[in-house]
């Protein structure tokens, strides 16, 4: 396909500014309502390029992120699987939507993610939070799709014009 | 995940991925880089100047303590020599800057820029200018993972340096900054303003450094154990420069190396391995 190394390279480049992202250091108080970059740049080419971006690549950037965070193997490659899954479900239905539309869909998908990954926070033993707070990040990751889904948009579309 | 977790297969993955992931940290850490060095540019000459008199005061005063210490320690070990226990050893650390925080809320740890090319090891004690901070708990080849004494998964095993008292500080679930005292029975002897001291016990943490002041005590009738919170006396979450404790020679006998403190009939025998040795 003409113009697929730039389009690959662009993944990677969305993937390696979400984690840039998902490790900066914040404010004290900024921590809790970190949104999760990575699953909304998954959540992105998911909806708009299934064919380039699916389950598998999904699950090898979450291990990525695993060896990024340090957190236990799997953790995130779990997560961002079933990110992209419930994604590449509700595919047809997000591209029809407007892109507030989409936010709420993303915040039950990041939701879902959050809460999966509390599980097996509990399951093996690791540190974990005791209130509801660990759902923050779906709220924030809500807010910032739209940003998002412009930045991610805009820079594939001007690869395409070319 | 259970591989990991139990079993650590992953331990070599896991030092290959992190040497990818180096360069990351490195980028990450830029912006609040360049805010410190933009931050040391522009500067007046005033502030400098106040800064240096003020740093020259510190050093000062921190040079007569230091006299102090040093007559206190050889009198210690004098004492010591004749009980027959093992002196203090001078520790020898390496410098080490924290270059990130893990981004995960609920645990505390930090990223340091030494891994296993400068000879780190986990289980490596970690200190601050003002106390304990932590342990090394992953390595990677130029960077490593430190546990904080905070985290909720932590505990150090501390004692009063008034009476000598025994506990465990574990990191505090609810609050990010303090310890929680466990299992302390209400007849102990530990009131506000205490400081606790690492006891040396658990074979991570060296004797006798500063770890944590006790700011709430509360026995309720009832309760098996007393409710005690304390404050770590290293500055956790604002420091950005830590010491690597350098492993000392390592004891023959390394249980009772540690508990020159402890009862009578035991320090008899302490006493008889040492001379033995």
């Amino acid at each position: 396909m003409a113009g697929s190394v730039p389009f690959n390279s662009l993944i990677v480049l969305s993937f390696v500014v979400a984690g840039l992202m998902a490790i900066m250091p914040l404010p004290e108080w900024a921590i809790y309502y970190r949104p999760e970059w990575v699953a909304l740049v998954v959540v992105y080419w998911v909806v708009n390029n299934p064919e380039r971006v699916g389950i598998g690549v999904a699950w090898m950037v979450g291990i990525m992120v695993d060896a990024l965070t340090g957190s236990l193997f799997g953790l995130h490659a779990l997560g961002l699987a079933l990110v992209a899954w419930l994604a590449l479900r509700l595919r047809l239905r997000l591209r029809l939507f407007t892109v507030y539309q989409q936010a709420s869909l993303v915040f039950v998908i990041i939701g879902l993610q959050l809460l999966a990954s509390q599980w097996l926070q509990i399951l093996f033993d690791l540190p974990h939070g005791t209130s509801m707070v660990f759902l923050a990040p779906a709220v924030t990751s809500a807010l910032f799709w739209p940003l998002a889904w412009i930045l991610l948009r805009g820079a594939a579309r001007s690869l395409k014009l070319k | 995940m259970n591989a990991d977790k139990r079993f650590g297969y992953m331990d070599h993955a896991r030092q290959a991925l992190g040497l990818a992931a180096t360069p990351f940290y490195w980028l990450a850490d830029t912006p609040a880089r360049v805010g410190g060095a933009l931050g040391e540019i522009f500067v007046t000459r005033t502030e400098l100047l106040d800064e240096n008199a003020r740093l020259r005061e510190e050093l000062m005063l921190s040079r007569q303590r230091l006299l102090l210490a040093e007559s206190l320690a050889v009198e210690n070990n004098r004492l010591l020599a004749l009980r027959n226990a093992s002196g203090l050893l001078e520790q020898e650390v390496l410098p080490a800057e924290i270059i990130n925080v893990s981004p995960d809320p609920y645990s505390r740890r930090v990223l340091i820029n030494k891994g296993g090319r400068d000879g780190v090891f986990e289980g490596q004690a970690v200190l601050e200018a003002n106390g304990l901070m932590g342990q090394v708990v992953q390595i990677m080849p130029f960077s490593s993972w430190v546990l904080l004494i905070t985290d909720a998964s932590h505990s150090t095993p501390v004692e009063v340096s008034r009476n000598g008292e025994r506990a465990l500080a574990r990191g505090s679930s609810d609050s990010d900054t303090e310890l929680d005292l466990e299992f302390v029975i209400p007849t102990q002897d530990i009131e506000v303003g205490d400081s606790l001291i690492s006891s040396g016990m658990g074979q991570v943490y060296p004797k006798n450094y500063p770890v944590a002041e006790v700011v709430s005590v509360r026995r309720s009738p009832g309760q098996p154990y007393a409710t005690i919170r304390a404050r770590p006396m290293a500055q956790v979450w604002s420091t950005r420069h830590v010491m690597l404790v350098l492993e000392a020679a390592e004891p023959d006998f390394p249980v009772l190396a540690d508990e020159t403190d402890s009862g009578a009939d035991e320090e008899t025998s302490l006493a008889s391995v040492n001379s033995a040795n």
